[in-house]
């Protein structure tokens, strides 16, 4: 549409001044420059910094710049040539760049605006920084706790499946077993254990998952380490879903603890029997003396020939039941100071009270102390031995006794009254089992005491102070409570009032075993 | 001393009691049991024996009680204690003291023979 003569050069509208020419095509000339320059830097730019937000945003930039630029080099040219048609069109081209950069970068505005600040930047990422240091340090923690505690400690997986695998076990855990964590971690318990014992054990971790809840228990494993008595607590871990995938459990070796208990439970027996020494002896003199009067008496008779043969026959029936009566005397003493090795049992907790009274009722009635025993009978068993429970009611008893005996030398008091009461509590499923006494009771700022260790209030050689810990003991280990409260008649007469409360288990079908052991509730008494 | 006749034999063992019975009354003694102290003092008041045979252990009055308040009444009153201990047991006295004579004690197995032969001793 144009023609090409038909145009002027520019530098004609210059009037071909040297120094205005000069001006233009040196200013034209170096705005080109730049202008071909910045786009070379921006894409070295974006080609680096492949992370740059809206890249193409720089690319539409370059172009719109060198588009400026070239029109800038034309102008140079048409100084001299009239080219205006190409000049137009590179101007148009360089126009639709400038529009459409200029509305990119108006769309664009809000959403770069948005983009993170570097400060911000910085900042999340010192915060991230911090957050990566508290997890290495509680990681180390709980790493340490784990690796550096003597607590044995241990983590079982719980698969789907329902088989264990065991994760993890601390060093302490190994060294008590003897089991080598580089063997056994990731592995399957019975592929580990003997059959015997990992059925044992899968049995507790199983007994865990069904109780959905911790559980503790005692148990005696023959590890490598030897045969053991372990003290272990399960706590089960769930996932999001609640379905438990984790077992946490810890053990500890209780042989020696256990070892000394039993040692500390024969020694009390032993200094139980030493006080009753006397009493027995009162007890073994009585038919003694029996049997050699009658004895005697029927040879002094005899010889006198004053001893009918009938006659004769009574005596010697006589003094054969008293050599019975003696025989039941030391048979109960021997039971009663043999080691007591059993395992718990199902028995009827009657059987020890009364075995109990009777050992002492008679010494007692010799020093005016009645002792009166009412069991209600409900067909109701304990777990326990039956030896221990009869050695905590001799226990109680004997303190009875000292406190009557102690307040009757202060008061002059003649009474003296032990009660023994037995029944079966079916709201609670408990056996109770009271000893009260007329002793006076027991001062306020004593009672909180009386159950610890090596206290006591009698005289030296009087008592060891084990009693009532070592009865404590024997009542806790069968799942028990005793305490103790003062009580008051309405004659003015006050004293103590020991209570034993038992849990209760049908003495039909009872199940034997540990402390876990509980059958069928008992019927009301 | 005059001659022991009568005997109050104070013993809380039934069977104790009667082999006693039987052998002193075979011996020509007229005998009087008392299940426990309080009972043989109140028998005394009612009969006074010449001697008393006791045991030292026994329900209500105890023997050194008994021994005590009988002697309270009549101070030379003969006593033999049949106990199963020597020597102080239990804070009880020391009945072996020669403040407590006329008395003597017998250990527990005690023979017949010893009880007749320590009445005899009390009648010289």
């Amino acid at each position: 549409m144009f023609e090409d003569s038909s145009f002027l050069p520019h530098g004609i509208c210059l009037s071909w001044e040297p120094s205005l020419i000069w001006l233009h095509v040196a200013s034209d000339g170096l705005i080109g420059l730049s202008y071909y320059s910045i786009p070379l830097a921006l894409v070295a730019f974006v080609s680096r910094r492949r992370d740059v937000a809206y890249q193409w945003m720089f690319w539409l930039f370059a172009v719109f710049i060198l588009a400026c630029g070239t029109t800038h080099f034309f102008s140079i040219w048409t100084l001299w040539v009239p080219d205006y048609e190409i000049e137009g069109a590179i101007k148009a081209v360089t126009a639709l760049a400038s529009v459409l950069t200029a509305v990119a970068l108006w769309v664009l505005l809000p959403k770069a605006l948005a983009l993170p600040r570097p400060t911000e930047l910085r900042m999340a990422n010192q915060a991230l920084q911090r957050e990566v240091e508290e997890r290495r340090r509680a990681e180390e923690r709980y790493v340490g706790f784990f690796n550096n505690l003597e607590e044995g400690l241990f983590v079982v997986e719980v698969r789907p499946d329902g088989s264990f695998i065991l994760d993890t076990i601390n060093p302490a855990h190994a060294r008590a077993t003897g089991l080598d964590p580089s063997r056994i971690n990731g592995r399957r318990v019975e592929e580990f254990l003997p059959p015997e014992i990992a059925a044992q054990v899968i049995g507790r971790y199983q007994a865990c998952v069904d109780a959905d809840r911790p559980i503790d228990y005692e148990e005696t494993l023959d590890l490598p380490v030897g045969v053991r008595i372990w003290h272990t607590m399960l706590a089960p871990v769930r996932d999001n879903n609640g379905r438990i995938i984790q077992l946490l459990g810890s053990g500890r070796d209780i042989t020696e603890r256990k070892r000394l208990q039993g040692e500390l439970v024969q020694t009390s027996k032993l200094a139980t029997l030493g006080t009753m020494a006397a009493g027995m002896a009162h007890e073994m003199s009585q038919p003694l003396n029996i049997i050699r009067m009658w004895a005697e008496n029927s040879r002094l008779m005899m010889a006198e020939g004053a001893m009918p043969p009938a006659e004769l026959d009574k005596v010697l029936g006589l003094i054969a039941e008293q050599t019975q009566r003696m025989g039941a005397i030391i048979d109960h003493m021997r039971t009663f100071s043999r080691r007591d090795n059993a395992n718990a049992e199902a028995f009827d907790p009657a059987e020890s009270v009364r075995s109990a009274v009777e050992l002492v009722r008679h010494q007692y009635a010799i020093k005016d102390i009645e002792v009166t025993v009412e069991v209600v009978p409900g067909n109701c068993a304990v777990m326990g031995r039956p030896l221990q429970l009869e050695q905590v009611v001799l226990n109680l008893l004997s303190n009875a006794r000292d406190a009557i005996l102690a307040r009757r030398e202060w008061d002059g008091g003649v009474v003296g009254q032990i009660d023994v009461g037995l029944r079966f509590d079916p709201m609670r499923q408990m056996v109770i089992l009271t000893v009260g006494d007329t002793g006076g009771g027991i001062p306020p700022g004593v009672l909180p005491h009386i159950f610890d260790p090596f206290f006591t209030t009698k005289e030296v050689g009087l008592g060891s102070g084990l009693g009532l810990s070592i009865s404590f003991g024997i009542v806790d280990a069968m799942g028990g409570r005793i305490e103790a409260t003062n009580r008051a008649f309405s004659d003015g007469a006050a004293g103590a009032c020991f209570t034993i409360t038992l849990p209760a288990i049908s003495l039909f079908g009872a199940t034997k075993g540990g402390r876990d052991g509980v059958g069928a509730a008992c019927p009301g008494g | 001393m005059a001659s022991v006749r009568h005997v109050l034999v104070a013993e809380d063992e039934a069977l104790a009691a009667l082999a006693i019975q039987q052998y002193l009354t075979f011996k020509g003694f007229r005998v009087t049991v008392a299940r426990d102290g309080m009972e043989a003092l109140s028998l005394f008041e009612a009969d006074p024996a010449d001697a008393v045979v006791t045991d030292l252990r026994m329900p209500r009055l105890d023997g050194a009680r008994l021994i005590r308040r009988l002697r309270e009444a009549r101070p030379d009153l003969p006593v033999l204690v049949m106990t199963g201990y020597l020597g102080s047991e239990d804070g009880q006295e020391d009945l072996t003291s020669p403040a407590w004579e006329p008395l003597v004690v017998l250990k527990k197995p005690v023979s017949p023979q010893d009880i007749l032969a320590a009445l005899h001793g009390f009648s010289v």
